[in-house]
């Protein structure tokens, strides 16, 4: 049986890996950020990663605009759509991808497969930073949060639970984690752009409500409040937030080890782990110490 | 009008180094690329593009994430900034 051990949520800004690399100021504070989050997923020590992401119009758009897909390719190199981004041939655990996609169509979840792609910045981002070696296959679920008309909060949420009763099905006993990627309001080259930038984000007190949700362990009120309308109200990219909403379905809730904003950025960094207390009965419990 | 042909070609500039180079060159070897787009760009859809007029495009319905590509690659004449302040003039003042 395999085991669900945890997982992070990310951006996936494709400015942040060359603002570490060449040591400008926001570079420590990322550096911190998406190692706080690489050393949790290196304590998980898992022996695949299931990776949601939304697809920017990269790999789905002239064939077919799936609303779910899996990819089960054996590998698949990227990023396709920034080339002076590192590139890497990112391994895919394409057996338990089939295994999953095979169990949600039978589960009557109707997720498409991806047999040939490559992948775009909101894959190779994180990775970049995670699991820089490339050593943990995973099996990329491809959510389209871009793209209306959006499914539902409460659908992604119920289709991270029918990947889990997968996992749950696997018959030797991997560990396996998940990786959300994606912002919570954030607004791409659209009406809602800042002043001085081709991006905006139209919505941070959406972004703080999600926090809070999710601080408070909250999975199906978040994704009840996770609305399209809510959704495009926040931004064209904050459909992304729909990657952690399935993260949190497939880890069965639980609340965060690590939660923290870049509010200026509208996205943020958590950490799960399944079984872990909750952060706010570690508050009480220190509340209690004399 | 379908601008649906707008949007493709905006994917299309992500995957195709030739189509980048075409748009970014002459005024004569851009209006070739996008005379040769399929499916059709209509005589609209062409001159806004020829005119890199984004703000233009958007309120047809472009996709912004497919059409900002236009100014990350700097095409048509477009480059972030400027595809921004097009995008803004659109929208902010009334236009």
């Amino acid at each position: 049986m395999g085991e669900i051990v945890g997982g992070v949520g990310v951006p996936h800004t494709p400015h942040f890996p060359g603002i570490v690399e060449r040591g400008e100021p926001l570079g420590q504070e990322l550096r911190r950020l998406y190692g706080t989050a690489e050393r949790h997923l290196a304590e998980l020590a898992p022996d695949v990663i299931v990776f949601f992401t939304c697809d920017h119009y990269n790999i789905f758009f002239v064939e077919s605009l799936p609303v779910f897909s899996i990819g089960v390719a054996p590998s698949a190199w990227g990023p396709s759509d920034y080339l002076e981004l590192p590139h890497y041939h990112v391994p895919i655990a394409s057996g338990l991808a089939r295994r999953i996609q095979a169990h949600a169509v039978r589960s009557g979840f109707d997720v498409g497969m991806s047999q040939e792609f490559e992948f775009d910045h909101p894959v190779t981002v994180p990775l970049h930073f995670l699991t820089p070696r490339m050593d943990v296959p995973i099996v990329p679920v491809f959510i389209g949060g871009l793209v209306p008309p959006l499914p539902p909060g409460w659908r992604c949420q119920a289709l991270g639970e029918v990947i889990r009763e997968a996992v749950e099905r696997i018959p030797d006993g991997k560990r396996v984690a998940v990786v959300a990627s994606g912002s919570f309001s954030l607004e791409i080259g659209g009406p809602r752009i800042s002043d001085t930038s081709h991006t905006g984000v139209p919505d941070p007190e959406w972004a703080d409500r999600i926090l809070a949700r999710m601080r408070a362990g909250e999975t199906a009120r978040l994704a009840a409040e996770a609305t399209e309308e809510q959704l495009t109200q926040a931004g064209n990219a904050a459909g992304e937030l729909l990657t952690w909403i399935a993260m949190l379905g497939l880890l069965g809730g639980g609340n965060p080890e690590f939660l923290e904003a870049q509010r200026d950025f509208g996205h943020a960094y958590g950490c799960w782990r399944v079984g872990s207390p909750p952060l706010a009965a570690v508050a009480r419990a220190d509340g209690d110490m004399p | 009008m379908s601008i649906y042909a707008v949007n493709k070609i905006c994917y299309r500039v992500v995957r195709e180094p030739q189509l980048r180079e075409a748009l970014s060159g002459s005024a004569a070897e851009a209006e070739a690329a996008l005379r040769a787009a399929r499916p059709p760009l209509s005589g609209e859809e062409l001159a806004a593009l020829l005119a890199g007029d984004v703000g233009w495009l958007s309120k047809l319905g472009a996709n912004h994430f497919l059409l900002h590509q236009l100014g990350r690659f700097r095409l048509l004449g477009l480059d972030l900034p400027t595809y921004a302040d097009r995008i803004r003039a659109a929208y902010r003042q009334g236009r």
